[in-house]
């Protein structure tokens, strides 16, 4: 601290406000598209299928699942597990199941988890047919839940 | 399978009464304003090289990220502030968060601050303004678009197995 050009050597001022704001920027701009990407529902094509006992749950939903994966240090989940819940009480023969990653670090592995909450949507059969990853959005859950119950009930 | 609904608080200011079950989530976010604030004032005395106060300032920071740490963004100045000053002003809150998340960010602010009066101290050049710079993009996500630290980093350390629980399931 005695020689303070040693540990940052010093820009001026005008330059100092300008490196401020281009991070102010670029901050800015990192926020928006997480906004504007988080609780978005992608399909996905993977053909993953999920069984109700290997997430530790007693039964998955006899038309879909949203398989919701949570921690506790996590604020977001609590909003997406009443978001889904509500879905799942809406839409007959759909379940919604909340797993704790902290016990069940094997299972961030296995999906490849990044970020909390991350909600699988699977079909009757257990398939992986579309990933949240973020806080869910409603109208997102339902499309989401109308496509894939639409198209079992046509396969079917 | 439908968690029980929060249910606000009466208007009336739990403090001092027992455990309320949860803060109004704007309180973190509001503090995380102020420390985002701070921490760009750091950043510009490192960049101009008042380093002594840069380092001062990033060590009262760290002290007052720790305070959230250890004793809960509940009883932090902030959350204190936000209580007495806003929260007056505002409508009451429609849900009420579990302090758990914020709390955590407190505790990864500590790190990362600490880390950097640390590498200072021995000597490590820009260790301030990095840390301090890596600080306030986080401080600012969170206060300005309600973004989660928690929710990344605490999953990267459950998942480098750093973070153990036992198999519950």
């Amino acid at each position: 601290m005695e020689n303070p050009g040693v540990t940052s050597p010093p820009v001026n001022g005008l330059l100092a406000l300008g490196i401020l704001l281009a991070l102010v920027a670029a901050a800015t701009a990192a926020g928006l598209v997480w906004r504007a990407t988080t609780g978005r529902a992608r399909t996905t094509r993977s053909g993953q299928v999920v069984h109700a006992e290997e997430v530790g749950a007693d039964a998955f939903g006899d038309r879909a699942t949203l398989l919701q994966f949570s921690t506790e240090f996590c604020a977001p989940c609590r909003s997406t597990a009443r978001v889904l819940g509500a879905a799942a009480d809406e839409v007959d023969g759909v379940r919604h199941v909340d797993v704790d990653l902290t016990h069940r670090p094997d299972l961030a592995s296995r999906f490849g988890v990044l970020q909390t909450p991350t909600t699988l949507v699977l079909d009757a059969a257990g398939a992986v047919r579309a990933r949240i990853g973020g806080a869910a959005r409603p109208d997102d859950v339902r499309t989401t839940l109308d496509r894939i119950l639409g198209s079992h009930d046509v396969a079917a | 399978m439908s968690q029980p609904d929060l249910q606000p608080e009466p208007t009336a200011n739990p403090a001092g009464s027992g455990a309320p079950r949860g803060i109004d989530p704007r309180s973190p976010r509001f503090g995380a304003g102020i420390t985002a604030l701070l921490l760009l004032v750091d950043l510009f005395l490192a960049l101009v090289g008042a380093a002594t106060g840069a380092f001062a300032l990033l060590l009262v920071i760290a002290l007052l990220f720790a305070w959230g740490a250890f004793a809960g963004v509940r009883r932090h100045p902030y959350g204190v502030l936000y209580r007495r000053l806003v929260r007056p002003r505002l409508s009451p809150p429609t849900e009420l968060e579990d302090p758990a998340p914020p709390t955590f960010a407190q505790a990864v602010g500590l790190i990362v601050t600490a880390l950097g009066l640390l590498l200072a101290l021995v000597g490590v050049p820009f260790a301030v303004p990095v840390a301090a710079g890596l600080a306030f993009v986080a401080a600012f996500l969170n206060s300005v678009f309600g973004y989660c630290i928690g929710c990344q980093l605490y999953l990267l350390l459950v998942r480098a197995r750093l973070i153990r629980r036992g198999a519950a399931a």
